[in-house]
């Protein structure tokens, strides 16, 4: 694209519910109406199993029994099969309009992934992609990716594991894939690791690979 | 549409056809010139054409010989932006559609992409052979990997359509 970067709005929005989290990003996406109104949403939810668009392998009587393990469960229309979001994991929220980067899913969705490798190659963890959508370290997936497109703007995103009590998805497949594994950039670095000290690797590599400006609130 | 409706009715014989030909005052009056071209000249007007339409958001809409029933599907540009589809969340035969109405979703490299109705109409048909093969859309998406057959409410609406040539050029002026 030539001419000047496009702008994009950085909100962070600290821990909020999945719900609140799914209703803020349609505010997002209702600006994109009346003008380019780029963002990225940062937050933590408290414990929830989500699923994506392919309702079949998740009947009511999988999905009830998560619930009694203090989590909330939600369906979103997103991509990607059943994931978990917690507290210590990185979740952010594009929601961009693709008109003002590259009109294909398959482009951004590429971004976002190198986007994740970058970040965690600056703090010293090297992971890779794969034909699976997502990040990986080995056969451990430390970012999950679930995206959706209307009109050409985007929501839902990507959840980087940071210290994020991993048995939690011990009790789901995650993604649907069998016999992989989850890590979160603690466990490889062997120290504790934040979403705060995560956040700002995130940004940066964000800002890299979309060529664009980041700005935030006062 | 009631001349060619008259023709279906008669026998396929021409000899058959021409008295009634000369008797009725609303046919051409030269029926040797009318033949078995009365239904192909209908047919080649450009509303019921077998060419393609397509929409900004790239689906196209083919119209069906009869003029009432349009195919849909996704365009070659669009089947490569998603990347491979790995499921199509396709609506209930029976719902009803306004034109831009979102009618389903496609999913590819974890995205779920909305897809837009061309037209206003009612969904008549879905194809069952994506539950099993979503990949069609990707390997063959203007044949095997059409997406759903609608009635044609408001025809008037195709003309707010691109035809190939007009959305070739709008592919180009993307890409730029």
């Amino acid at each position: 694209m030539q001419g000047s970067r496009p702008l994009v709005r950085v909100v962070r929005l600290g821990l909020v519910s999945y719900q609140e989290g799914l209703r803020l990003q349609q505010v997002y996406v209702d600006r994109h109406r009346s003008g380019p109104a780029h963002s990225l949403l940062l937050c933590e939810h408290p414990p929830v199993y989500t699923t994506g668009i392919r309702h079949q392998p998740y009947p009511a009587s999988r999905l009830d029994p998560l619930r009694l393990l203090g989590a909330e469960v939600h369906r979103a229309n997103r991509g990607g099969l059943i994931t978990f979001h917690g507290p210590g994991q990185l979740v952010c929220y594009p929601v961009l309009d693709l008109s003002g980067f590259r009109k294909s899913v398959r482009w951004y969705v590429a971004q976002l992934e190198k986007t994740v490798v970058s970040a965690c190659g600056s703090l010293g963890v090297t992971a890779t992609t794969s034909p699976h959508t997502g990040v990986w370290v080995g056969d451990n997936k430390i970012c999950a990716m679930g995206i959706h497109c209307g009109r050409y703007v985007t929501s839902h995103g990507l959840a980087l594991n940071c210290n994020t009590d991993l048995s939690w998805f011990s009790h789901i497949v995650p993604c649907g894939i069998e016999g992989k594994g989850v890590t979160s950039l603690s466990r490889e670095l062997r120290r504790d690791v934040s979403v705060h000290e995560a956040t700002p690797h995130l940004l940066a590599a964000f800002g890299e690979h979309f060529h664009c400006e980041l700005s935030e609130d006062a | 549409m009631a001349a060619y409706a008259l023709l279906r009715s008669m026998s396929s014989s021409f000899s058959s056809v021409l008295p009634l030909l000369s008797r009725s005052g609303s046919l051409s009056p030269a029926p040797l010139a009318v033949k078995p071209l009365f239904r192909r000249t209908l047919a080649s007007s450009s509303r019921f054409s077998a060419a393609l339409k397509f929409t900004d958001k790239h689906e196209w809409v083919r119209v069906e010989d009869d003029g009432i029933i349009g195919t849909v599907g996704i365009s070659n540009f669009a089947q490569e932006a998603l990347g491979d589809v790995v499921y199509c969340g396709l609506p209930e035969v029976g719902t009803q559609l306004a034109q831009q109405d979102e009618f389903g979703a496609l999913e590819s490299v974890k995205a779920a992409s909305e897809l837009y109705s061309p037209l206003t109409g009612e969904v008549v048909e879905v194809n069952s052979l994506l539950a099993d093969k979503p990949g069609l859309v990707n390997k063959s998406c203007y044949k095997d990997g059409w997406l759903m057959k609608m009635t044609i409410a408001k025809p008037a609406e195709l003309d707010s359509l691109m035809d190939e040539a007009a959305y070739e050029r709008y592919i180009r002026s993307i890409e730029d």
